[in-house]
């Protein structure tokens, strides 16, 4: 006997202008089973759920619920369709209890007042059958974040949802929390809720799921039960297939060590971080989402605290311990989220371009001197292919991919000793994404050092001289710049699967 | 994206994500520009409508009246390009010129030192402002609202609501002093000074990387913190500007009206302050508009002052006419940067 | 099934002293305050002045509430006492120059109170102009109106208004009992209604709380009538314990509202603070203060330099607080 799937969604396709994030994509999940929604950063999951959770309305597609078609408009819509998403930034109150966080919208009254009675009991039978021990009075902000998250929970299933999307659930719990979540889980399925999990812990997936589906660019490339997949088959499915691009580049990794970080501890978030970063090299931090790559490079500048460790600086000669706010000077810092702190959009290319670099462009009495740097941010713009029309042109016009590159060319224009580059040809096709390597090539030939974190794997592999894995703060391996494919991934499932350490 | 409960520091750049086209800026631009237009039109309707208007004698009161305007504008305009605001400049302004006046009377020191004495005052008002802001991560508009107060309560405990007329001849002959570069049309000197102080903020805020600075925080402050620039000390600074400018200010008052007194800036004069700087262009919400729209803005204001008053109108109104003016102009701010930016 | 209760590691003790203080701080220093003014100065400690105390401050307890809900939403209020003044001007005038009823005098007040209100809830809520303008405009406008109105001259109040307004039971004033049950009343509505416990979800966080459902709009709206209505009631009761309507009427209202706000503990964040009884004790320390200063023969004037002085520290005391959570909170996710 054919089950049919609870949730069936078909050719769901969404476009945002510069972008299109879903090109088709199919998902179905049955009653009493986990379906687990895996892809790389930019696959499209996000989206998809955002789409399910009637937060964005797909552009094309159709949505089943048991077998009957639904339009999900807004997040009410969801709700009443019987739809509960956990969040994984959690949409809680904090200075507010347990039970006001659930009830926010459906207080129970009585002549016009809360009735708390009513609400606690409400409040505690949705906690016991979780397993929470903690009052419906605490208050929100005195609980763990597991603790928050059973909140959440039990919020979502007020509303006695059919189906239940958790998005990133376990990535800041303990492993106690996390034993407790799955068990949760487990007794949802039992009564018979549709569950979809996103994670990027492929070996989560293993242990509380039954089914998977994996995007890649906006597709589904994958689909299927899980007892079908082994976890590099589902590594391999995320990251693409791929011809390794010939290297036109001779590594000219000196030993000079151009950056050492040592300890680099931040708690919770980063683990006794120490690494060396050599004068010509191109460095590769890799690892999965949520390893701990961006909070890395963000406390090596200063732009994340650090509760303690190093860092050493080649300056004039010499390795000097140095803060993290003169590290910044001398280092070029290419954000992950270029709209948020990259680039000040209203402003002009020139003014984006320049913006590092102004100290080199000034006169005497410190103006800035125009013509020069209209030159200099021409020169970058032909270096590197930035579409606009002029230089006048407001950033926020460009397209995804020139915005990077403009991104790019600031720090270029600043020609730091040391770059580290977070994602720095997201969005970019393929031609570009090229022009952007070979740059980073020739930095790496200026004898620059460079840092690049990339979830692809092809850039990683055409551009590194050497990488690092990282998993959940910690550098668990060193690999060389000729590991292979197969090695990499592995190394990357590897790290994922040997679990939480906590 | 957080929308703003009070005004603060953007933490992030516009809402939505998609690119704008050239059009939609020009729209947002159109839609903020309505309201001066209007200011414009009713100006120049009051001042034809005005008896006595274009007396040479008039012209050069309205801008002499206009020039301390002017300058608390330009301080102002500093602040609120990076986003933050700055409620305690005209108190800032009163309690300088009381120093001065204190420091002459008390202390005996010639008037030169009084004037540096203002601005010393001022500056120290200034940095507390900026320090509260930029390094304890205050408020600004609270901060500067307590600031008034405080600066108010004090001035009047000092004076005991009793004006200081301690500056000596010499003070007024030089500061009120009128040049005579055309024959028979003597030019206060205040009115160049005031212009000089606006070429040196328009220098500064459109050439300098300090200018620049600027822009880049009020826009968006995490980026600019990512790029390099020092934002604390920005923001920092823009309030010790916006105190050196009441410091100065001070000392143009405290001559045209011959004495300094606690209510030397009354209640309605913040309003003005805000009223020249919002239409002169210079948006609330920062990364927007620069000094020399805050003169034109002040003389603006100040002229429509000027010609009420001319025109009798009681006191009262024109703080109601102001009021509204206020709230019109930041409404289509809003309006205008809701369009532009999606 | 298991389960897992207690939450994770508890603060270290440091930060723990540190709660505590920023927690009690302002009681610590309002006993403190008591004591001194009690045993320094002869008549402080006495029932009569006691009692005179809370009289003066029951009209800035009934505004203070009003405007208190508007903070908890996030927001501000800095027009409170230009509706106060404007409200019951019109009043005053409908009664002694018109000969109007007393109690439609009353109404109308009222009704100004919550039109003014609703109308900076409406330029705030919906058309979403920066509420610190639009108050500070309204502040200003509306100051000018009821000057214009009343020509700057003061209005006296008839004699029977005038008892009304020292009436006692026993020895506590009439006006107290108002002012509690006011408050009394703010504080159900705010502890105890889904409107109340709606604001503050707002003050938590206004993205998160639409996208949970609340209708902040429609609520914001409300806490600006709110505020507006119970500005003016605290304008009729501040109005008749004087005895005239004066171009003094709250002066200076809206900032020493917002100081008792703050120094009672409520965030100008939003989304924390009470008003039982934080705000109560707010308005006691500063109204103690008020007293003390003029039993310790401090110039009248020095009164505002005193009042912005403290403003400053419970600020201060409000950022460190909400920079204190936050890092916790930080903590806590690893």
């Amino acid at each position: 006997m054919i089950t049919q799937p609870h949730l069936d969604m078909q050719h769901i396709v969404k476009s945002f202008p510069g972008v299109q994030a879903l090109r088709g994509v199919q998902l179905q999940a049955w009653a009493g089973e986990a379906m687990a929604l895996m892809g790389a950063n930019g696959a499209g999951k996000s989206t998809l759920m955002n789409v399910l959770g009637g937060v964005i309305r797909a552009d094309d597609g159709e949505i089943r619920i048991g077998s009957k078609a639904v339009t999900l408009r807004s997040p009410l819509d969801a709700t009443a369709n019987g739809i509960a998403f956990v969040h994984q930034e959690m949409a809680l109150l904090p200075t507010m209890t347990v039970a006001e966080n659930m009830h926010i919208t459906r207080f129970p009254t009585r002549g016009g007042l809360i009735n708390g009675k009513v609400m606690e009991a409400r409040c505690n039978k949705v906690l016991s059958r979780l397993g929470c021990g903690f009052s419906p009075r605490t208050r929100v902000q005195d609980l763990s974040t597991g603790d928050r998250q059973m909140v959440e929970i039990a919020r979502a299933l007020l509303s006695e949802p059919s189906i239940i999307l958790f998005d990133e659930p376990t990535s800041s719990l303990t492993s106690r929390e996390k034993a407790r979540l799955f068990d949760v889980i487990r007794a949802l399925k039992q009564e018979g809720v549709t569950i979809i999990y996103i994670t990027h812990f492929i070996d989560e997936i293993f242990q509380i799921c039954e089914r998977v589906t994996v995007l890649r660019g906006g597709e589904t490339v994958g689909a299927g039960a899980l007892k079908d997949f082994t976890p590099d088959q589902i590594v391999q499915l995320m990251i693409g297939d791929l011809d390794v691009e010939q290297r036109e580049h001779r590594a000219v990794k000196t030993d000079t060590p151009a950056l050492r970080v040592n300890g680099l501890t931040r708690d919770g978030v980063l683990n006794n971080i120490s690494f060396t970063l050599h004068e010509g090299e191109i460095l590769g931090l890799w690892g999965l989402l949520g390893s701990g790559r961006s909070e890395t490079v963000r406390s090596v500048i200063g732009l994340d605290p650090l509760d303690s460790g190093t860092i050493e600086l080649r300056v004039n000669g010499a390795l000097k311990t140095v803060r993290p706010s003169e590290a910044q000077r001398h280092i070029g810092m290419i954000t992950e989220d270029r709209r948020g702190e990259g680039l000040l959009l209203p402003m002009s290319v020139k003014n984006n371009l320049s913006l590092a670099n102004l100290r080199q462009l000034l006169t005497q009495l410190g103006l800035v001197r125009e013509r020069d740097e209209a030159t200099l941010a021409q020169q970058f713009v032909d270096k590197l292919n930035i579409v606009t029309p002029n230089l006048r042109q407001p950033v926020r016009t460009l397209s995804g991919g020139n915005q990077q590159k403009v991104v790019v060319g600031r720090w270029l224009e600043l020609n730091p000793p040391i770059f580290f580059m977070d994602e720095p040809t997201r969005g970019l096709d393929v031609g570009a994404k090229a022009e952007i390597r070979n740059i980073i090539f020739q930095l790496a030939e200026q004898r620059a050092a460079v840092l690049v974190i990339s979830s692809e794997i092809e850039e990683m592999m055409a551009l590194c001289d050497r990488y690092l894995v990282i998993n959940r703060g910690q550098i668990v391996k060193e690999l060389p710049g000729n590991a292979s494919k197969n090695e990499l991934m592995a190394a990357a499932a590897g790290a994922a699967s040997e679990g939480m350490r906590a | 994206m957080t929308t703003e409960k009070l005004t603060g520091y953007s933490a992030a750049p516009p809402r939505k994500a998609h690119d704008a086209t050239q059009g939609e800026a020009l729209s947002s631009r159109l839609i903020r520009a309505i309201p001066i237009v209007v200011l414009v039109i009713v100006a120049i309707f009051l001042v034809f409508g005005v008896p006595n208007f274009f007396t040479q004698r008039n012209i050069t009161n309205v801008l002499v009246q206009a020039a301390p305007l002017a300058i608390m504008a330009i301080g102002m305009t500093f602040v609120m390009i990076t986003g933050g605001i700055d409620l305690s400049i005209p108190s800032i302004m009163a309690f300088s010129a009381i120093m001065g006046n204190l420091a002459v009377r008390d202390l005996g020191v010639h008037w030169s030192v009084g004037c540096i004495v203002m601005l010393i005052a001022a500056l120290l008002l200034g940095f507390i402002n900026g320090y509260a802001v930029a390094y304890l991560k205050m408020i600004p508009f609270v901060v500067t609202l307590a600031m008034m107060t405080v600066v108010t309560g004090a001035s009047v405990w000092i004076t005991n609501s009793v004006s200081l007329a301690a500056m000596p001849e010499a003070f007024f002959d030089v500061v009120l002093y009128r040049l005579q570069l055309i024959e028979g049309i003597p030019i206060p000197v205040i009115i160049p000074f005031t212009l000089l102080v606006a070429i040196i903020a328009i220098v500064v805020i459109r050439g300098s990387i300090f200018g620049r600075w600027l822009y880049a925080v009020g826009t968006n402050v995490r980026a600019a913190r990512v790029s390099g620039i020092p934002t604390q000390r920005v923001i920092f600074s823009t309030y010790l500007i916006s105190g050196l400018c009441a410091g100065i200010a001070a000392i143009i008052l405290a001559a045209r009206l011959g004495s300094a007194s606690a209510n030397m800036g009354p209640d309605g004069m913040v309003l003005d302050i805000v009223s020249s700087v919002v239409v002169g262009g210079v948006s609330i919400y920062g990364g927007v508009g620069g000094p020399l729209g805050a003169v034109f803005g002040a003389l603006i204001i100040q002229i429509i002052g000027n010609s009420l008053n001319l025109l009798e109108v009681s006191y009262y109104t024109t703080l109601i006419i102001k009021g509204f003016v206020i709230v019109a102009f930041v409404a289509f701010d809003s309006l205008g940067r809701r369009r532009g930016n999606g | 099934m298991s389960a897992i209760s207690a939450p994770t590691t508890a603060p270290a003790t440091g930060q723990q002293i540190r709660n505590v203080l920023l927690k009690y701080g302002f009681v610590i220093v309002l006993v403190v305050i008591f004591l001194y003014l009690s045993l320094a100065t002869p008549n402080f400690f006495g029932l009569a002045n006691l009692m005179g105390l809370l009289h003066a401050a029951a009209p800035l307890a009934v505004i203070a509430s009003g405007l208190a809900l508007v903070v908890f939403t996030g927001k501000l209020d800095i027009s409170v006492g230009s509706i106060a003044l404007l409200s019951v001007t019109i009043g005053a005038l409908l009664l002694v120059r018109y000969g109007v009823h007393p109690l439609l005098c009353v109404l109308v007040i009222l009704a100004i109170g919550a039109g003014v209100g609703a109308v900076n809830g409406f330029l705030i809520a919906a058309l979403k102009i920066n509420p610190l303008i639009v108050t500070l405009g309204m502040m200003l406008a509306l100051r000018g109106l009821a000057l214009q109105i009343s020509e700057g001259r003061f209005i006296t109040l008839p004699d029977d208004i005038r008892t009304l307004g020292s009436a006692q039971i026993g020895p506590v004033f009439v006006d107290v009992l108002i002012a509690l049950g006011v408050l009394a009343v703010v504080h159900v509505i705010h502890t105890r209604t889904p409107f109340g416990r709606r604001l503050m979800a707002i003050g938590n966080g206004e993205d998160v709380a639409a996208g949970l459902g609340v209708r902040v709009n429609r609520l914001t709206f409300m806490t600006y009538v709110i505020s507006g209505l119970l500005a003016s009631f605290g304008g009729i009761l501040s109005a008749i314990q004087v005895g005239t309507v004066s171009a003094f009427l709250g002066d200076g209202l809206e900032f020493t509202a917002v100081s008792v706000i703050v120094i009672g503990g409520i965030s100008l964040f939003g989304g924390a603070g009470s008003i039982l009884p934080g705000l109560l004790l707010g308005v006691l320390l500063l109204e103690m203060i008020r007293n003390g200063l003029t039993h310790l023969g401090a110039s009248p004037y020095s009164y505002r330099l005193v009042n912005g002085i403290i403003i400053f520290v419970a600020m201060y005391a409000d950022s460190l607080k909400s920079r204190v959570q936050t890092r916790l909170k930080v903590k806590r996710d690893g």
